[in-house]
């Protein structure tokens, strides 16, 4: 936990929760696993208020809770999940992209919920999407619980961990905290529910359609009052198969700007294959046939069976190494080499940061650096063909950054600078890391500038927000277009031109931090990745 | 009778010189002492040496050393010629200069191995530059550095530094555009493979060159004045693929066929970048120079950035 991360996720907790949680999150954050009365202890706050923080974060998956053997039960907190609020976004854009409107929905009520029951999932969102269509027309249940037992059969949701079900013993006592587990065959599974109904309108103008459905909805009401049909089952978000997704994303435009766009859409049909097949930290996707693949590609692509084979060895023979041949049966076996993937992508970011900050002949000797691992100051000079005096200020530079580090290999045993070789290399992972912790620390910055425009500007705002509400209260009950037009010019011309500036700035500024969260999500995994590999 | 002392005939000094020399112009690799001795063997060792020392001293004889002993051998008169004004030192140091062939040599290796004074070998090279008869010649490994070779020897290219050197000085302008050319050439095929549409292990095998196309085509150019190799071609392709714009992959090629080094083939390929400039480089925070002194609350803090007020208002 770096101080950046830390500040990082203090700013969330507070943009996302408010004050009192993120002060509870902050102390379990820099002091570790603790129990409930030396948090409280800690943070200064009420009892009450650290208890409701608390459940707020745990529902949010934030705070993990375990049950010490001495009885106590101890407070975690996550920090790799707050990070992960930076995320949600790019995962509502995701489910928008392949489930359409019902998709995205879902995905931002698991999302802003935590843990949340089908049936009022389906709910929620048969609502939102009813406003927003056009008058006299409802969402149908239907469609919405379709796409979530879509989005289930994907993996990309799944069931939260019960209570798991234990005889009673009722000599013992109960346990201080319920030990929640959940079978690896359940967590996809779809409770059969029948959700028959219609979303409803928060303020509806048909007053006579809603008349006639009145007296049915109250009884529907009334029956969901009770205990749903699926009480007890919790759904919540699969980050990871997100991420899964993202990084074949990455893989596949990487091959698509390195070779064709054919090739890209085998590389694309052949990771949906082994999408739930492959464990989403394995460095190789599962074998798959040649025949195989020609059956699976997409139905717009007709190719032959021989060219999606010669497809296939291009890709096998090409120097980037994403596609690997494993056999021959079945027309030749390929399997996709993630972890070669994600650490091209991470040593690609590594360049491009080199190159934008330090100018491309920088980014020429530190790829000759990556490529030839070990080299001396004179060889980097003859290989890279710059001339001494600027390949040396460039060397140096990086050095200064810490992109590039120095090896000793004495001559001598007293170690004489004379007669020592000095190599130049670059240590990846170092520099990722490095890197890694920039990225945490510009997110912060943009954040507090965002928070500090928006603290500059309060007053307009403020003012602005009266405005509209007069504006519409004054529409609702019917005035002339005069007056409305009299309440509009409240705001003056220069301060309408200052809203407009605030507004482009937020959000050009939310926009970069989403920019920043890509190469964060890049580096996390290649980081994750090489961890994992023994 | 008186016994008759047969004197034993003095030779004269001369007439061994001469010999000598004659058995030096019939064996012109080198004579040994075992040869004259077999030649005259009535001489004694005392009157050889004196006639061999003189002969040295005239400048006629070379004096080596070989495997099996002392050699003499005729020198050159020509170059006897030349040196009769200088002095033994100074020929010794011409000797080791004339040894060191096209490299040159570092004034301090001339005093190590002619165990002269410092200032003795300066002015017996000041001695033999105004000769004419060594030049000096700047090293463009390390530029104070300089190196003595003969007049009339070119300077070896590890001295000079090659193609890319002129007059001590890299020409990097010169190096970056046959870098463009190289590039433009390869993308022009590359694109032009792209566009035949056809199947696509020919297309990729299309848009492939190899080295000695690329040699080719710059040579028929006509861009460099100096003449230009495979390997100084092969050089630059590979700051190209350090660039990241190119690739290069080696197949085994026939004996004999065109530009094939060792029954290998060099092919290089235009690619495009892998990725986008990524996202951490497109906000100011991350070219931001004093990024170490930001934090909230001090000079430099994300809210009075300037880097940020001006990125925003762009």
């Amino acid at each position: 936990m770096t101080q950046a991360e830390l500040r990082l996720c203090s700013l969330l907790l507070r943009e996302h929760f408010g004050e009192i949680v993120e002060k509870v999150g902050n102390s379990l954050l820099r002091t570790g696993p603790r129990p409930l009365r030396l948090l409280v202890g800690d943070t200064g706050l009420l009892l009450d208020q650290v208890k409701k923080a608390l459940c707020v974060l745990i529902q949010h998956n934030l705070v993990r809770y375990e049950v010490q053997p001495r009885g106590s039960v101890e407070y975690e907190a996550q920090s790799k999940r707050i990070l992960r609020l930076l995320r949600y976004p790019r995962y509502i854009y995701t489910a928008k992209t392949l489930y359409g409107d019902p998709g995205e929905l879902l995905v931002e009520e698991l999302l802003l919920h935590g843990h949340l029951p089908m049936s009022c999932a389906v709910a929620r969102v048969a609502d939102r999407l009813t406003e927003t269509m056009e008058d006299g027309k409802t969402m149908d249940y239907t469609e919405v619980s379709s796409t979530f037992v879509r989005l289930a059969d994907t993996h990309f949701i799944q069931r939260c961990p019960i209570v798991a079900e234990s005889p009673r013993n009722t000599k013992a006592p109960p346990p201080p905290a319920p030990a929640l587990a959940i079978a690896e065959k359940d967590m996809y599974t779809v409770p059969r529910l029948s959700l028959i109904g219609k979303g409803k309108r928060r303020h509806s103008c048909d007053e006579e359609e809603e008349g006639e459905h009145k007296a049915k909805r109250q009884k529907q009401e009334g029956g969901s009052s009770e205990t749903p049909p699926d009480d007890g089952i919790y759904w919540q978000v699969n980050l990871e198969r997100f991420h899964q997704h993202f990084r074949d994303q990455a893989l596949v435009s990487a091959v698509a700007s390195r070779m064709d766009q054919t090739s890209s859409e085998v590389v694309r049909t052949m990771l949906r294959m082994s999408e739930v097949t492959t464990a989403s930290g394995a460095s190789h996707t599962q074998p798959l046939s040649s025949n195989e693949i020609f059956r699976s590609l997409p139905a717009g692509y007709n190719i032959g069976k021989q060219v999606l084979d010669q497809y296939l060895a291009l890709l096998a023979d090409d120097p980037l190494e994403f596609v690997g041949k494993s056999g021959d049966s079945g027309g030749g076996t390929y399997t996709v080499n993630l972890h070669k993937a994600l650490v091209s992508l991470a040593t690609a970011t590594l360049e491009s940061i080199v190159e934008e900050r330090f100018g491309s002949r920088c980014a020429r000797i530190f790829r000759l650096l990556l490529r030839k691992k070990h080299l001396e100051q004179k060889q980097v000079e003859d290989f890279a063909m710059i001339p001494a005096k600027e390949a040396k200020d460039m060397l140096y530079r990086m050095l200064s950054e810490n992109l590039v580090s120095l090896q000793e290999i004495p001559k001598t045993p007293d170690h004489a600078p004379s007669r020592t070789f000095y190599l130049y290399t670059v240590n990846v992972m170092a520099a990722a890391r490095m890197l890694l912790h920039r990225c945490y620390k510009s997110v912060a910055n943009l954040m507090e500038r965002r928070q500090y425009e928006m603290r500059e500007n309060k007053r307009l705002l403020e003012k602005s927000q009266r405005v509209e509400a007069i504006l519409a209260s004054m529409q609702a009950t019917g005035a002339e277009a005069a007056q409305l037009h009299e309440v509009e010019e409240m705001i003056t011309g220069p301060e309408r031109q200052q809203l407009e500036n605030l507004k482009r700035n937020v959000n050009k500024i939310d926009a970069s931090e989403n920019q920043v969260d890509e190469t964060i999500f890049v580096l996390e995994s290649f980081i994750e990745s090489t961890m994992k590999r023994p | 009778m008186a016994d008759v002392k047969v004197k034993p005939e003095v030779p004269d000094p001369m007439d061994i010189e001469n010999r000598i020399i004659e058995l030096c112009h019939q064996f012109p690799h080198g004579i040994t002492d075992q040869v004259i001795q077999n030649d005259m063997p009535h001489m004694e060792a005392q009157q050889r040496a004196v006639a061999i020392n003189r002969l040295l001293s005239m400048g006629q004889l070379d004096l080596l050393r070989s495997s099996t002993g002392l050699l003499y051998r005729i020198k050159d008169s020509q170059n006897a010629s030349k040196m009769k004004g200088s002095d033994n030192q100074e020929k010794l140091v011409y000797q080791i200069i004339e040894d060191a062939g096209n490299k040159g040599i570092w004034s301090r290796d001339i005093r190590y191995k002619s165990n002269l004074p410092l200032t003795e070998i300066n002015k017996i090279l000041k001695n033999l530059e105004s000769k004419k008869l060594i030049k000096a010649v700047k090293s463009v490994a390390a530029s104070k550095k300089k190196v003595y070779m003969l007049y009339n020897l070119q300077p070896d290219r590890s001295v000079t530094g090659g193609a890319w050197y002129s007059d001590q000085d890299f020409e990097s302008e010169f190096v970056e555009v046959l870098n463009q050319q190289c590039f433009k050439f390869l993308q022009s095929k590359a694109e032009a493979a792209r566009d035949s549409k056809q199947n696509p292990m020919i297309q990729r095998n299309s848009s492939f060159a190899s080295s000695h196309e690329v040699w080719k085509y710059i040579c028929e150019l006509g861009i460099s004045k100096v003449e230009l190799s495979m390997e100084d071609i092969e050089t630059i392709l590979n700051t190209l693929i350090y660039d990241g714009k190119v690739e290069m992959t080696i197949i085994a090629a026939k004996e004999g066929t065109v530009g094939s080094v060792d029954g290998q083939m060099r092919l290089y390929r235009a690619v495009s970048p892998l990725i986008q400039p990524t996202g951490l480089v497109r906000t100011p925070c991350g070219l931001c120079p004093v990024f170490d002194d930001c934090h909230e609350g001090g000079e430099i803090s994300p809210s009075n950035c300037i880097y940020m007020t001006e990125w925003l208002e762009f």
